[in-house]
């Protein structure tokens, strides 16, 4: 009954998508009166209607992370072109990091916000199908018209939840691919090979290991994620072996490769779990990382202060040129070097456009503005600009041969935090951009030789755990509490350790979740036609 | 005029219901009649709201047929919330349980008014807390009609259509308690008078300054907590964006689930065990230390080791994690090295869940000694040196001294502090255990309290609201059963020693 | 006080000052470990742990935080602040309420006293309690909503109630009534004057409380200008976590500069020293050893 339900609710969820592709949404709007056939992809603009913008309007954008010094300065610059265009204000607002996530969730039921950022990371799948954004189909094109050819309709499928709109992307194409951050320095010192696979970088660790016995390794502890996926950081190693769709698997121990999306398989039951376990045991015991990593207050400045000589989990390239650009400011020998999973075992994708969105909350009182103001912050170069690096000649300057260079620590660049509005046609290129350049053209062409082109096939799934919520969080649990231990290398019997943790985590439901959780997933793949 | 004579007949009322033995027997057992037949009529068997237009109300809520097949179209109060469930007209949901709020603190008083009357307790001021029990009974009872017919415009204006409507029963409940309110209200007048005992309105009048100095906390605790407390209610709920806080899905006790399905025995024993040793050593640590610091001489030294004991306070627990970390880390920690020197084993702590039931204790008790202390020096400073000096001539040595005077003295604030921790005791220490613990799974078993854990099952989901709540009040009942039956205890042999 | 004291006494007193110091210095010990810590070299700490002496004498910890010492001195500000109006105001509320509760007089006493001390264990949670401020109230990014929802607390009045109890015992008030005194001649002339252990603990508290506190800024402050000096640094440690948190899907390139080790110990500092400096002024109620109203016996 229930199972016939769902697929119900799909094939309605699946006609909707259809029906917005095919007619361009011919639904009803909210504005009543208005007669546009707003169109998504073809050519004819619909005409402005005479939008009233004589009542002020002043907005809060809240985003997240600290505020820069500078903030007001900025704002009120901005205001004063807002002014004048669209007659708003916008006050930016921020979540700083102090509990951001419970804050995020307080703010969206609080509704004191208009604009807000959203991201992948940041549930943005969970929020909007539980209706805390507003659905932007109808209201795009009569009041951001703009933002429609700026932004990729491919870009705005993706933002799609259930077929519903709910998030304007930022056009910045971007490859935060998982790697292995290692110190290419060292590596050249002891003629080690590249640890571009598990056996290489064991290579390279006990090479290390062999000429400075006092070097610490790695600094590795429970990972915070509560991704239900992993529970241990070092055990991202073993994302060299897999051409998994997502990186490090799917959730509750179940994985699909890359080119076989749709056929899920189960990873914690089989012979290479427990190989792998061993591998982390026999790490572990080789010293690797402390026996107390568990509770390792986790350093995140290890790396760059040579407490470690590589970093395995929660890495991306953008992570590599900050080091690189530390090492050169502070130990100039160093050198930082990157290796994606993705070069080894094939599976390249960019970012997903859920990455840095843009929404407007449910209770948003003047939605029309807001997206009037957004339309100027990501289309509008100037106030683009403006918002992205600050003050020209105060905050920054554009070097001759265009690069961006900053005047004053008081506003970084991109230091209101809207990675959201990064506009692909103005964004300044820094100096360390060169790099990341480089490595992002390498990893598009890794990724063009991909079953789906740059595609980031698990990147719009969001998954549903309503119905079985309690369970999941029991696995979770079990999860921190058995799993960690074994991929930490800390049990004496992984075999036991394994068979145990799983019989705790059926207890505690796993199969629940596991059904779920591949329903849902197989319907997903059936909508996008990944097979 | 014809109020004079009103005011004759009342008098007259009072006067033959007043007497004793008579008027006062007659209207108590009218009384008590009247509440066994509100009893009757408030049982679940008696449907007081009929589901009406029914049609135009599935429409509205957009039921499918499926649903509507098995919805009642009579409720008791008891059971209108498997209907607000069963139709997802979540709006209703928090009057809903309003009234079933009532409707229990309705039945209860009805129960122990007429238990009560049978059997008749020895009190000093006669039948006045019989009356106040009959009273409360009779007021509950009026505000749960008043609450009905209330709630049957708030359906109507909330789902958009007129949909219940409410049986005679309701009212005749109204009736009869009002009527029994007015017949006690009059036979308490006199009564009140043999017992010099006085009502709302005369303390009002008498100490009309002191309700006025509340004022502030009044307004205080209202902000800050009773109205906030309404979101209890979100605890049955499965909150989603669309519908907003009062209007998600009532979803029963399904909340509640994530803890059950946790280990919870292991949960409970773990966090009661380490709050009583905390509270237990924690207080008698304090004690002991202000006595010491007490009996110093030197007023430098004094301040100087107050001062000192004070600081750890001060260090946040983040940083206690780091420096903690440093210490007993495995390979390069401050103990290890020390042990390695001196010839002897290394200690893998954070592998060993044995070792931190003591750990734990050790830095609660380093971190809160200077806090928990400060309360005692007061105290006994404020305790006068005559009695020190009398004590001195009577031959007393300091161990007498401390034993016969400052003890005693200090006892009602040790007793009053640890009552108050005892509410808390299913709320822990969650900074101290997160941030010294943290993700490490290893040692959940001994260090695994009752905040960690509801604190992890949430950060698995975004939209949580239910299960913190849930896990709030479990705690909150737990704390709240425990304290009323210390609290009773301790009423009993001095009252000087209760809470409240 | 020149009598002989009998070598018992002096036998304890020697004991107590033995544990005295030994508490001490055990608690002292860590605080000693972070302020060396904060003069130390970072890559010092980094590479060879915390010393008891700084190892390797830096001062680039306290130039890092005071780099830009308009931000910090802002929060000791706000701080301050929040702590003299907040205590102030707290400390009046309670001592009136504790004052009320306290007296036999009083008909409603436990019933108020109950009332107090169930919303200490029964409350909806943090989304009812921040929606009142934020939504119902407004007062999202105002001062008032970072220090009145601090004014008071059960536990606060129910320990300032033992206090009056004990030092103004009923039959004081009772007789001042019958000389034709009011209950506010009596809370202002009998009651506060006697009252010094009890408003010096009360008010430390509530000025502790201020102090030490970061959560309401994290919750309520919408402008850095109003934030408390324990959010400002709590924030910069909150930072590191955060950012590891997310990285791992998000393309963030730059964010605040992380601390190092030594800025954390110097921030420890920073956010303590004050309050140490302050502590002897309210000590001496707590240590003097006379009675500062005589009115017992």
């Amino acid at each position: 009954m229930k199972s016939i339900r769902k697929i119900l609710s799909l094939l309605i969820a699946i006609c909707m998508v259809l029906s917005l592709a095919a007619c361009g949404g011919n639904k009803p709007t909210s504005q009543g009166n208005d007669t546009t056939t707003p169109g998504t992809n073809d050519t004819t603009t619909p005409d402005k209607p005479a939008i009233d913008t004589s009542k002020r309007v002043d907005l809060v954008f809240y985003v997240m992370g600290d505020p820069p010094k500078d903030e007001q300065a900025v704002e009120d610059a901005l205001n004063k072109i807002l002014l004048e265009r669209v007659n708003a204000t916008v006050d930016f607002q921020f979540s700083t990091w102090t509990d951001w996530a419970q804050k995020y969730s307080l703010e969206l039921t609080a509704g004191t916000a208009d604009l807000i950022y959203v991201a992948n990371w940041n549930n943005y799948g969970t929020f909007a199908n539980s209706g805390a954004f507003l659905p932007l189909d109808d209201l795009l094109p009569v009041y951001a018209p703009k933002l429609l050819e700026v932004v990729d309709e491919g870009l705005y499928n993706q933002c799609r939840v259930n077929g519903v709109l709910y998030a304007v992307p930022a056009t910045w194409p971007e490859y935060t691919v998982s790697g292995v951050k290692y110190r290419e320095d060292l590596r050249e010192k002891y003629n080690l090979p590249v640890p571009n696979s598990i056996e290489n970088f064991e290579k390279y660790l006990l090479g290390i290991k062999e000429h400075e016995p006092n070097q610490g390794l790695l600094t590795v502890t429970a990972a915070e994620s509560s991704g239900l996926i992993t529970a241990f950081d070092a055990f991202m190693i073993v994302n060299f072996k897999y051409p998994w769709v997502n990186i490090n698997g799917l959730p509750y121990g179940l994985a699909a490769n890359y080119d076989t999306p749709s056929e899920v398989y189960d990873y914690w039951y089989s012979e290479d779990f427990i190989e792998d376990c061993k591998l982390m045991k026999k790490w572990a015991d080789l010293g690797f990382w402390s026996k107390s990593a568990l509770s390792d207050p986790n350093n995140d400045t290890a790396f760059i202060n040579g407490l470690c000589v590589a970093e395995i989990a929660g890495q991306n390239p953008n992570k590599h040129i900050a080091a690189v650009n530390d090492f050169e400011k502070n130990h100039p020998e160093w050198k930082s070097a990157y290796i994606a999973y993705g070069e080894t075992n094939g599976v390249i994708y960019p970012a997903a456009a859920t990455q840095n969105a843009t929404a407007i909350t449910a209770q948003c009182k003047n939605p029309e503005r807001a997206l009037m103001v957004l339309e100027l912050l990501l289309a509008d170069e100037e106030i683009n600009r403006l918002v992205q690096c600050g003050i020209e000649g105060v905050h920054y300057e554009i070097t001759p041969d265009g690069y961006y260079k900053n005047l004053s620590e008081d506003f970084m660049y991109e230091n209101l935090n809207t990675w959201n509005l990064r506009n692909n046609d103005f964004k300044l290129p820094q100096l360390s951009d060169a790099i990341l350049n480089d490595m992002f053209k390498r990893y598009e062409e890794l990724g063009n030789k991909t079953k789906w082109p740059n595609i980031n096939v698990y990147g719009n799934f969001t998954e549903d755990y309503s119905a079985y919520a309690v369970e999941r969080g029991a696995v979770s649990d079990v999860m921190r509490q058995y799993l960690a231990p074994i991929q930490a290398g800390f049990v004496d019997d992984v075999e036991a350790a394994v068979a145990d943790f799983l019989r705790r985590a059926e207890d505690a439901g796993l199969k629940a979740c596991r059904d779920g959780f591949i329903e849902q997933y197989k319907a997903y793949c059936e909508e996008y036609g990944y097979k | 005029m014809k109020k004079d004579t009103f005011r004759m007949h009342l008098s007259r009322c009072a006067a033959i219901l007043g007497k004793e033995h008579y008027g006062k027997n007659l209207t108590v057992w009218l009384t008590m009649f009247f509440s066994i037949i509100s009893i009757l009529l408030s049982l679940p068997y008696s449907k007081w709201i009929s589901v009406i237009n029914t049609d135009a109300l599935y429409k509205k809520l957009k039921l499918k047929a499926s649903v509507i097949e098995t919805l009642d179209t009579k409720y008791s109060l008891f059971n209108i919330l498997t209907f607000v469930k069963d139709t997802k007209a979540g709006s209703i949901g928090l009057y809903s349980m309003l009234l079933l709020f009532v409707m229990i603190a309705t039945l209860y008083f009805l129960c122990l008014y007429i238990f009560r009357v049978f059997v008749k307790k020895k009190n000093t001021n006669g039948n006045l807390n019989l009356y106040l029990v009959g009273k409360s009974a009779s007021f509950f009872g009026m505000l749960l009609t008043l609450g009905l017919s209330g709630y049957i415009s708030f359906s109507a204006s909330k789902l958009g259509v007129k949909c219940f409507a409410l049986s005679p029963m309701a009212y005749i409940v109204g009736i009869l308690s009002f009527i029994s309110y007015v017949l006690i209200k009059i036979v308490e007048v006199e009564e009140r008078k043999k017992y010099k005992e006085h009502g709302f309105f005369q303390e009002f009048k008498k100490n009309w300054v002191l309700f006025l100095m509340l004022i502030p906390t009044f307004i205080y605790f209202m902000i800050n907590a009773y109205l906030p407390m309404l979101g209890v209610y979100f605890a049955f709920t499965s909150f989603n964006f669309r519908d907003g806080l009062w209007a998600s899905p009532y979803i029963g006790f399904k909340n509640f689930e994530h803890l059950f399905r946790a280990d919870l025995y292991r949960l409970t024993k773990n966090t009661i065990l380490y709050n009583l040793v905390f509270i237990l050593v924690g207080n008698v640590a304090q004690v002991a230390f202000a006595i010491f610091i007490s009996q110093l001489v030197s007023r430098w030294f004094k301040r100087t080791t107050q001062t000192l004991i004070f600081m750890p306070y001060f260090v946040s627990y983040v940083i206690l994690k780091v420096l903690v970390y440093n210490l007993f880390e495995y390979k390069s920690g401050v103990i290890n090295t020390m042990l390695v020197a001196s010839g002897l084993e290394r200690i893998d702590f954070y592998n060993t869940p044995y070792y931190w039931p003591f750990l734990i204790t050790i830095f609660y008790l380093w971190k809160n000694l200077g806090y928990g202390m400060v309360v005692y020096l007061a105290a006994i400073t404020g305790i006068s040196d005559e009695y020190f000096e009398a004590a001195k001539i009577d031959g007393a040595n300091i161990f007498q001294q401390i034993r016969y005077i400052t003890l005693p003295l200090i006892k009602p604030t040790f007793i009053i502090l640890l009552l108050y921790a005892l509410g808390s005791i299913m709320k822990g220490q969650f900074e101290l255990f997160y941030q010294l613990i943290g993700n490490n799974g290893v040692l959940y078993n001994a260090t695994d309290i009752f905040d960690t854990y509801v604190y992890r099952i949430t950060t698995t989901q975004p939209l949580n609201i239910g299960i913190g709540t849930a896990a709030g009040l479990y705690q909150a009942v737990f704390g709240f059963v425990l304290i009323m039956v210390t609290n009773a205890i301790v009423k009993k042999s001095n009252p000087n020693y209760a809470l409240f | 006080m020149l009598r002989r004291e009998p070598a018992s006494t002096l036998v304890f007193r020697l004991i107590s000052g033995f544990f005295a110091l030994t508490g001490a210095i055990v608690c002292v010990f860590p605080f000693i470990v972070i302020i060396s810590g904060s003069f130390t070299d970072n890559m010092t700490i980094l590479h060879k742990g915390y010393s008891i002496l700084p190892r390797d004498f830096s001062l680039e910890a306290y130039k890092t935080i005071f780099k830009a010492p308009q931000d910090i001195l802002q929060a000791y500000l706000m701080t301050t602040y929040y702590t003299v109006v907040g205590t102030a105001i707290g400390l009046f509320t309670t001592t009136l309420c504790a004052y009320v509760i306290s007296r036999n007089e009083f008909k409603y006493r436990n019933n108020v006293s109950f009332l107090i001390y169930f919303t200490s264990i029964f409350g909806g949670g943090i989304i009812p309690w921040y929606l009142m401020y934020a939504s119902v109230l407004n007062l999202k990014g105002s001062t008032l909503a970072i220090w009145f929802p601090a004014l008071t607390s059960p536990f606060l009045i129910i320990l300032m109630r033992t206090f009056i109890k004990d030092a103004v015992p009923d039959a004081i008030t009772e007789s001042a009534k019958i000389d034709g005194a009011g209950h506010v001649t009596i809370f202002f002339k009998i009651v506060l004057p006697v009252l010094g252990p009890g408003l010096a603990t009360v008010g430390l508290f509530l000025a502790l409380g201020y102090w030490n506190d970061w959560y309401r800024s994290s919750m309520f402050s919408t402008s850095s200008k109003t934030w408390e000096l324990q959010f400002y640094l709590y924030n910069l440690l909150n930072a590191q976590t955060a950012i590891k948190q997310m990285a791992q899907n998000s393309g963030l390139s730059h964010i605040t500069e992380l601390p190092t080790e030594s800025v954390k110990m110097a921030m420890a500092v920073v956010a303590t020293g004050p309050v140490l400096l302050f502590y002897p002024f309210v000590q001496r109620y707590f240590v003097s050893g006379i009675t500062i109203g005589a009115v017992k016996g």
